[in-house]
């Protein structure tokens, strides 16, 4: 799968979990840029990527984590 | 030893003269007189709890580094679990050991066996809530390479005890304070006058504001049964303000302290009475705490939970609210004061209200209508839910609320009348920090809208609102005895 169509899919959970657009989809994107993503809402996004991509991560993977970028890797990683 | 005492005053004007006089272009010799006058601090206070603060510096200090060189994950965890076991056990031996022998006692009662176990009279070590989590993120920080470990011995056992945030927080982590400990610091004229703001706001809101509604709270609290509704529901305003005014008003001076030093500390309070909900309530309410837990205990509990989706949620906040409330100390009165709290978040949860968030008044002057109601019954939940934190135990608690269910709720208090300079001062407190709502602390707004003249009437009119209406007893901070 494509970096383009991961972050695309990504885009979409978050639409659907932050009900609001007010974002640019991008590598440097972090939780703190987007308004409504933090701890709380943290793990529906995780659980929603999981289930879409039929992955699992681990803690230690998600606290290494800055930014999208990261995210998509760790993805990639799973999926290959 | 506290803030707002002249012994406080005598110790710090010597340390900033030999910090930044004596030892300035020295950095092992600053942090080394950071640690001494640290422990010089703690020592003053009982100089016999100070081998603890050692033994548990240096105990986190060789599991750290042992940590570091480790590529075993589960040896990691082993020396995660001493230094957590070794933290947490002594948490719980001299802040719970009573609260679990007087439970099990009663436990054992209900079904009729009478144990005989008796119970210790401990004191509480100053301080030891906030630095044993400090050592605590340390470790698993340092296992999970979000942070190598540090090697320097004096910056670690500086890190741990750094006075201006020993005894009552913030709860800085290692990340934040031990790059600032390790790198050259030169005198900064800006932050140094920014910490003296700091400090000064914070003076205003512990003897102005928290002393002042102490004073009333006391009578109404201990004799809740010979006053009128009204009484009692005005006497939980004002304690729910002298909470906020007492530890947000310390913790702005320990970070101006800290800010004189040279040192940007952990911010703790972001104007909790200002949030829209009560999710938003305690991201503002010592930040310090909340943010620990929700990164140690939260995010490991809904990551565990997270296939039950919102109920997952929900069972990480409420077990994470409960263990907050505990961590103030051994009552069953901070239990159910987490528990309620954890429950409210349930119909923000399940609305979907949490993933919504808004900036308040922004690019405004002042709130709309709907802002205020909100943040009108938010304070109202966070008010009432404060009379279980300030009651002594449940039965006084509950005796406080039967109490307050009564007609004379509808009638104005007796007691009002002699409380208008406090309500109005209380008016202005909030009126300063609304002003300064997206900044760090209250004068901020005023301090860069102002000219010199202008910030110099402001200093003295605090100073001499100060000097008019402080209490003339030194008053320990509420947050001491956790």
């Amino acid at each position: 799968m494509e970096r383009t169509e991961i972050a695309e899919k990504i885009k979409g959970i978050l639409i659907k979990i932050l009900k609001h657009e007010n974002f640019e989809i991008k590598d440097e994107l972090s939780a703190t840029d987007v308004e409504g993503w933090d701890s709380l809402t943290h793990m529906l996004i995780i659980t929603d990527i999981e289930e879409l991509f039929g992955v699992k991560f681990k803690l230690k993977e998600l606290n290494k984590l800055n930014n999208l970028g990261n995210l998509i890797d760790l993805i990639i990683s799973k999926l290959a | 030893m506290i803030f707002n005492s002249f012994d406080f005053l005598f110790f710090f004007a010597s340390f900033f003269i030999l910090y930044w006089f004596v030892f300035v272009n020295n950095l092992k010799l600053q942090n080394l007189l950071i640690l001494a006058g640290s422990y010089f601090f703690y020592a003053w206070w009982d100089w016999r709890f100070l081998s603890l603060l050692i033994a548990s510096s240096a105990l986190n200090y060789f599991l750290g580094i042992y940590i570091g060189k480790t590529q075993n994950e589960k040896h990691q965890r082993y020396l995660v679990l001493i230094g957590i076991v070794a933290g947490v056990g002594t948490l719980l031996f001299f802040k719970y050991f009573n609260f679990f022998i007087d439970t099990t006692t009663s436990i054992f009662s209900i079904f009729g066996v009478q144990l005989k176990l008796a119970t210790l009279q401990l004191i509480l070590p100053l301080g030891i809530s906030f630095y044993t989590f400090r050592s605590i993120s340390y470790l698993l920080d340092v296992e999970s390479e979000k942070i190598e470990p540090t090697k320097d011995w004096i910056v670690f056992f500086s890190y741990i005890s750094f006075f201006p945030s020993l005894l009552s927080g913030p709860i800085d982590r290692a990340e934040m304070l031990v790059p600032q400990l390790q790198k050259n610091r030169t005198f900064n004229y800006n932050l140094a006058s920014e910490g003296m703001a700091q400090i000064l706001w914070g003076l205003f809101k512990k003897l102005v504001i928290a002393d002042n509604c102490a004073f009333v709270t006391q009578a109404i609290f201990e004799n809740y049964t010979q006053f009128s509704a009204s009484t009692l529901l005005l006497g939980s305003f004002f304690y729910i303000i002298q909470v906020y005014a007492d530890f947000s008003g310390y913790s702005d001076m320990a970070i101006g302290f800290a800010k004189l030093l040279g040192f940007r500390i952990t911010q703790n309070f972001n104007y909790p009475f200002f949030a829209q909900n009560i999710a938003e309530h305690w991201q503002r309410w010592h930040i310090s705490l909340t943010s620990w837990m929700t990164e140690y205990v939260y995010t490991p509990l809904s990551f565990n939970f997270r296939s039950l989706r919102n109920k997952g949620i929900i069972i990480s906040i409420i077990i994470n609210f409960i263990l907050v409330g505990l961590w103030h100390g051994a009552n069953w009165t901070f239990v159910v004061f987490g528990l309620l709290n954890g429950c409210y978040f349930i119909p923000l949860i399940l609305s979907g209200a949490l993933n919504k968030k808004r900036t308040i008044a922004k690019d405004k002057l002042l709130p709309s209508i709907r802002e205020i109601m909100n943040m009108g019954f938010t304070f109202s939940i966070v008010m009432l839910t404060a009379i279980i934190f300030g009651s002594k135990n449940m039965v006084e608690a509950f005796g406080y609320y039967s109490q307050m269910c009564s007609l004379s709720l509808f009638t104005i208090p007796p007691e009002l009348k002699s409380q208008i300079i406090l309500l109005m001062l209380i008016m202005l407190m909030f009126s300063f920090e609304w002003m300064s709502r997206d900044e760090q602390f209250g004068l901020i707004y005023f301090r860069k809208k102002l000219g010199r003249v202008g910030r110099w009437c402001l200093y003295v009119g605090l100073i001499f609102t100060i000097g008019m209406y402080m209490q003339t007893n030194e008053t320990a901070f509420l947050y001491f005895k956790f």
